[in-house]
């Protein structure tokens, strides 16, 4: 075997790397800093948690477009049954998740009984969120919980990182031993490669998909309740969750084990994306630069898993046609 | 090895119309790496012939074609003839414009449109102030339907064609504007797909096309059409021409030869019997089955017997094992297994109760492509390798591997390997491992060695022959007759959903299946 830098394995840390070198060469003073490190972390552990809510669904071959408006609901219920009906923090933060759950599980409904594909249902879905969320709270942002312990859920440190980054790590492990340890990880990625093969295998599609989706909403309302517990609640904060994510599994799917969305490809995504608008931040001090960034990253990413399928199956003796590796980038 | 004092259709040819070549490669070699793909060799195609090109997966046949379709740059010789004019190597467009053609096995013709619309997609409309001109859209398309005496409705919808009238009009959009010039065709295992009557009705076709001067290059793995439609015939075995000449010179067990290099053992069932088995306690037992195309069809199956089904399109022959194993709804109909009834549309239900089934089409239905060999060959049951909340990979690559030695899969340290890579040979050599390591009571295959080359099929057949042994009840749905000739202890040929006669021991060959089928096919083919 030849030397192989693995360029094609890893080249999101290369990129990384390449931030990280010209960044702090361009802001010695801002960039290169703990400070830094400890803002990224905690900041993006939010997003981090948001794009593993939506790899599940992405493994087993659903969109879930509603990751952002079910945390941001989950995060203004969580927020207002302490504040308005004074209950515990630990059973508000139980109640946040259920609503994600409980979303997921109507986005499943939504997608296996009444046959909706769910790009379709769960863009539905986040418009129908949004709207509820204005009932809910009458469009007036509530008061922030007066709560200690509500507040270290996030903000305690360890070692100076703040604790919502543990989540971000232990609700990784966990998706990382489900999906590539387990029968169940082998048959939500059974379903999302070839669903009718998968049926003929005996598997259940149409549950696992439900669970997939389930799973997403249960994990986007957990991203939504630690928004709040760690800067207070807002009304709009989904919105800016839901583009980073997608960004995040696509190009983590060509990271690590390319051709396969993967937690550590995502999660190696998720900060490279990271790094790269901080630093154009610091650098530039620009409001826009964010936007645009996640938007072409994303762009990027969907591209280079499609020739990856395109050079792959070309190099094949008798690989999949590239059109419909194009399809299985865009699925 | 290699026989280099090759193919020379010019002089060997029996009474056509003298015309220029259709196409000619001398000297052709390619290179991957430092893996040699084609090694030197030439290659004629005289117009108003077929050229049959045989060779398994993986001895260089697509390169072959995807160098003549300027995919692919050849190492040395950088140039081909085609009609006696010199085309550079490499270029799509320049291929096309000399008059070489390609029908590809995906047609890529699209089901809910037009005949005329399908046919000017690539070629472009005829339009006048940009707008299409349907008059001259459809004398153009008739002028290329009536070249392959194909006589049907330009405005019809491609999806009410018969397989075969489909991949006539893919014939006759590649022969688009040429006119009268002297141009080769290519087509790559257009029959892989097509059920028997069919292979037959698109020969037709291709007569027709070869009779006003087309030169065809017919790559297939069917022996029986080399002799069926062939003039001239090639075979190529690991990148090396290791026969050629006309048809008439070469017997089929010197191509056979050729092709798998004399490692195949004939494969035939020894066994079988000359009378039906007893039916003392059928393993399998399939009551009056409704669903589909399916009307009223039962029979049973005994532990240690190869069954076969043969039946033509719309005899109901395709839908019948999947309904059995739960995959296509059934509307009414019992299927017992052992004596237990196995529930309706629950493929779960019924590998639990001991029954494999192994799907026509194995891109489609049968292999998750981009997933590993391992993860596809184990998914069928995870369980043994489930140990202290994770998946045991040493334990399950001991099995992968050891599968893969028992069905000779390649590459042999390939568990780790996308499926998609693999040839088609081997990747459906994955999906009946899939299903043998599940140890079936009854083993239902459709179209088990569709696509698949020689070799491959020969050893498919020996595993078949091996698990018969081991008493599983193996039902083969085929449209091979030679297969199930090979094979089966019994065949039933289906009619109208049901079945409509049985063949049993000796009576199983060629001529008694066709004759069956014909004897259906005479009422039911309207």
């Amino acid at each position: 075997m030849r030397f192989n830098l693995g360029l094609d394995k890893y080249s999101g840390l290369y990129l990384g790397a390449l931030f990280i070198i010209v960044f702090s060469f361009l802001a010695p003073q801002s960039f290169p800093t703990m400070s830094t490190v400890h803002l990224l972390t905690s900041t993006q552990a939010i997003a981090g948690l948001a794009a593993l809510a939506l790899l599940v669904p992405m493994v087993a071959g659903q969109f879930d477009l509603s990751i952002g408006a079910t945390a941001n609901l989950a995060g203004m219920v969580t927020v207002m049954v302490q504040v308005d009906a004074g209950l515990q923090p630990l059973t508000a933060v139980a109640l946040g998740v259920l609503v994600g759950a409980a979303v997921g599980f109507v986005n499943g409904f939504v997608v296996v009984r009444l046959h909706v594909s769910s790009f379709i249902a769960t863009l539905g879905m986040s418009s129908i969120l949004a709207a509820l969320q204005v009932i809910v709270t009458g469009n007036v942002e509530p008061l922030p919980v007066d709560s200690e312990l509500f507040a270290n859920l996030t903000q305690h440190t360890i070692f100076g990182f703040q604790m919502v980054v543990v989540y971000l790590v232990i609700v990784a492990l966990v998706l990382w031993w489900v999906l590539e340890k387990t029968p169940a990880g082998r048959f939500l990625h059974a379903s999302g490669a070839n669903p009718e093969a998968a049926r003929l295998t005996g598997i259940n599609v149409d549950r696992w998909s439900w669970i997939a989706l389930t799973t997403s909403g249960a994990i986007s309302g957990f991203a939504g309740v630690l928004f709040v517990s760690l800067t207070g609640p807002s009304l709009s904060f989904g919105a800016s969750l839901l583009l980073p994510a997608f960004a995040a599994v696509f190009l983590g799917s060509t990271q690590l084990q390319p051709g396969r969305a993967n937690v550590w490809g995502t999660f190696v995504a998720i900060f490279v994306l990271a790094i790269g608008v901080q630093g154009l931040q610091l650098t530039t001090g620009e409001q826009w630069v964010a936007g645009m960034f996640n938007g072409v990253a994303l762009l990027v990413a969907v591209a280079l898993a499609a020739s990856r399928e395109r050079v792959g199956s070309r190099k094949g003796a008798q690989g999949t046609p590239a059109d419909e590796a194009m399809a299985e980038a865009v699925t | 090895m290699t026989v280099s004092s090759v193919v020379s259709g010019g002089d060997a040819q029996q009474g056509v119309a003298a015309g220029p070549t259709a196409l000619e490669v001398r000297g052709l070699a390619k290179t991957f790496g430092d893996k040699t793909v084609l090694h030197h060799f030439d290659l004629t195609v005289e117009a108003g012939q077929v050229h049959m090109l045989l060779g398994q997966n993986g001895s260089g046949k697509s390169t072959l074609i995807k160098i003549l379709a300027g995919f692919h740059q050849p190492d040395v010789a950088r140039s081909f003839t085609v009609g006696g004019r010199s085309v550079s190597a490499g270029s799509a467009e320049q291929v096309r414009a000399a008059g070489l053609r390609f029908v590809h096995q995906e047609l890529g013709l699209i089901g809910p449109e037009t005949v005329l619309d399908n046919m000017l997609y690539s070629d472009g409309f005829p339009t006048r102030f940009g707008q299409i001109s349907s008059g001259r859209a459809r004398k153009r398309v008739m002028a290329s339907l009536e070249l392959v005496g194909l006589d049907i409705d330009p405005a019809s919808k491609v999806d009410t064609l018969s397989p075969a009238q489909r991949t006539g009009v893919a014939v006759a959009r590649a022969l688009m504007d040429t006119g009268d010039a002297a141009v080769a065709l290519v087509l790559d295992e257009p029959t892989a797909t097509l059920p028997g009557a069919e292979v037959e009705r698109l020969h037709a076709i291709l007569r027709v096309a070869v009779s006003r001067g087309v030169g065809v290059l017919y790559v297939t793995h069917h022996l029986d059409e080399v002799e069926q439609l062939g003039d001239v015939v090639s075979v190529l075995r690991d990148g090396h021409l290791v026969a050629a000449g006309p048809v008439v010179d070469l017997p089929r067990d010197v191509i056979v030869h050729a092709l798998v290099g004399g490692e195949l053992e004939a494969v035939q069932n020894q066994a079988r019997p000359v009378t039906a088995p007893d039916e003392a306690d059928p393993v399998l037992q399939v009551r009056e089955l409704v669903g589909d195309r399916v009307d009223g069809l039962s029979f049973d199956a005994a532990p240690g017997e190869i069954l076969g089904l043969y039946g033509l399109t719309g005899s109901g022959r395709e839908a019948a094992l999947g309904m059995i194993f739960g995959s296509i709804p059934r509307a009414s109909g019992t299927v017992r297994v052992d004596a237990t009834p196995v529930m309706p549309n629950r493929p779960r239900a019924s590998m639990e109760a001991g029954v494999s089934y192994v799907p026509a089409d194995r891109k489609s239905a049968g292999l998750f492509l981009e997933l590993t060999a391992q993860e596809n060959l184990t998914l069928s049951n995870l369980r043994p390798f489930w140990r202290r909340g994770r998946i045991d990979r040493r334990a399950e690559r001991a099995e992968v591997d050891s599968w893969f030695k028992r069905l000779a899969i390649r590459p042999a340290d390939g568990a780790g390997q996308t499926v998609g890579t693999f040839s088609g040979g081997n990747q459906q050599k994955v999906v009946m491992a899939k299903w043998l390591r599940l140890n079936p009571d009854v083993l239902l295959l459709d179209e088990p060695t569709q696509g698949v080359d020689v070799g491959a099929k020969a050893e498919l057949h020996r595993q078949l022959l091996a698990s018969r042994a081991d008493g599983t009840a193996i039902v083969v749905s085929s449209s091979d007759v030679d297969e199930l000739v090979t094979l089966c202890d019994r065949v039933l040929i289906i009619r109208d959903g049901r079945v409509h006669r049985e063949l049993v021991g000796d009576d199983i060959t060629d001529h008694n299946i066709n004759r069956g089928f014909l004897e259906a096919s005479t009422s039911t083919n309207g």
